[in-house]
């Protein structure tokens, strides 16, 4: 009997802690689409989009605005999976300064965050009396806990420049957000997966 | 959470020493739960849970007690990837959808003691209280999370077991149907039930 009452408190004190097993959600990217309902797709035929770069934003490093091929081996898969979906899907791959109906902006958001927490440690008095003065007391040093976070999402949007306004302004009539790009266990196939699920969840996209 | 868990383990350990002369009995019980409620939300069994108490005899005969209970439970559930639509777009992720609770009650019970009336005490009883549940919804690295605070209604059937006359241990087996008023507009709740079933173990002071 005693063995099932230490049995049935073991069993207690397990129910104490939930599982963590959250790290499975890393294995795909988060995929989210909008769009301008206004748009008919079908009505554009020609998109331009860079070849080997794509653009940076970023908190943490202002100065650098693009990802460069040669830099960093993200931006050519990437970019060779969005254009490979809008072929597919009809439309026609041409120069920037031939008169294209969208551009196809390209982009990676990172924020950047330290956070930092000063921690007083507790203090106590000795239960007994007596000692140096009278009321012993112990304090720990404060000290500080710093903590980072790294963030990011990439983006694609589809830029109307059939519609530019006369302030020269481009309406954005799709955009793809998919995160998070920095805790991928395989950066680039989980971008290009992440691509191509941003257009099978569009499907009025079509030529 | 893990404060006021504390807080109130040590709070109810307080008592029981306060009591120690008085015929009453602390128990500390693995609680297995089954929600009921918005089940397409949250449809998993919870393993991940506990639960302790005291209670204190009134009267003679051991026909009747009052105590406090304290529990938590962990509901976790996994959902293969999906996607959402909206109106001008949709979302597809893979993500766990979670269920923190905890909850203390207020109770009474009524026993019928067995044989001779020394080692089996079945019982019924109700517990009133209050009850925090945080809804969570986890997706890749992003969470979106919702507390509600609710009352709480707990019948409850059980057994209080002693192992020997001369021992002040003992075994606690109870069936517990909750309902609380915890609402999530969020994630599509009006009040939160569960079904839930705890085995534990038992220190007798009588």
């Amino acid at each position: 009997m005693k063995r099932i009452i230490v049995l049935v408190a073991v069993l207690a004190l397990w129910g104490c802690q939930p599982e963590d097993d959250t790290s499975r959600l890393l294995d795909d990217l988060v995929v989210s689409t909008n769009y301008d309902t206004g748009i008919d797709f079908s009505d554009y035929s020609t998109y331009s989009i860079a070849t080997d770069t794509i653009g940076f934003v970023s908190n943490r490093a202002p100065n650098d605005t693009i990802l460069v091929e040669s830099d960093d081996h993200f931006p050519r898969p990437v970019l060779q999976a969005v254009q490979q979906n809008l072929s597919a899907l009809g439309y026609t791959k041409v120069g920037k300064n031939d008169d294209p109906d969208w551009r196809i902006n390209v982009y990676v958001v990172n924020d950047f965050n330290i956070s930092q927490q000063v921690v007083y440690p507790n203090y106590y008095y000795p239960s007994y009396y007596g000692y140096g003065s009278g009321y012993g007391s112990y304090y720990g040093y404060p000290y500080v806990n710093t903590y980072t976070s790294n963030t990011g999402s990439l983006v694609v949007e589809i830029l109307d420049l059939r519609n530019v306004t006369a302030d020269n302004k481009v309406k954005v009539i799709w955009s793809a957000y998919m995160g998070d790009v920095y805790s991928t266990i395989d950066l680039i196939k989980q971008s290009e997966d992440a691509i191509n699920q941003a257009f099978a969840q569009s499907p009025y996209i079509q030529k | 959470m893990m404060k006021t868990i504390l807080v109130t383990i040590l709070a109810l350990f307080s008592i029981c020493g306060l009591t120690n002369a008085q015929e009453s009995y602390a128990y500390f019980s693995w609680d297995i739960n089954q929600p009921l409620s918005n089940t397409n939300w949250i449809n998993s069994s919870s393993t991940r849970g506990a639960k302790f108490g005291f209670r204190k005899f009134i009267g003679e005969e051991r026909r009747i007690s009052a105590g406090l209970d304290f529990n938590w439970n962990y509901f976790r559930e996994y959902k293969p990837t999906e996607t959402f639509q909206s109106g001008t777009g949709a979302t597809t992720t893979d993500y766990f959808n979670d269920i923190g609770q905890i909850a203390l009650t207020a109770n009474g019970q009524y026993y019928f003691p067995l044989g001779n009336k020394e080692h089996f005490f079945p019982y019924v009883g109700v517990g009133l209280g209050a009850n925090r549940n945080n809804y969570t919804m986890s997706y890749n690295i992003y969470k979106d999370q919702e507390t509600a605070w609710g009352f709480l209604a707990r019948p409850e059937a059980g057994i209080l077991v002693r192992v020997s006359s001369r021992r002040r241990l003992g075994l606690l087996a109870a069936v517990h149907y909750d309902y609380s008023t915890n609402k999530s507009v969020q994630y599509g709740y009006n009040g939160f039930s569960t079904i839930g079933f705890q085995v534990g173990a038992v220190l007798i002071q009588w």
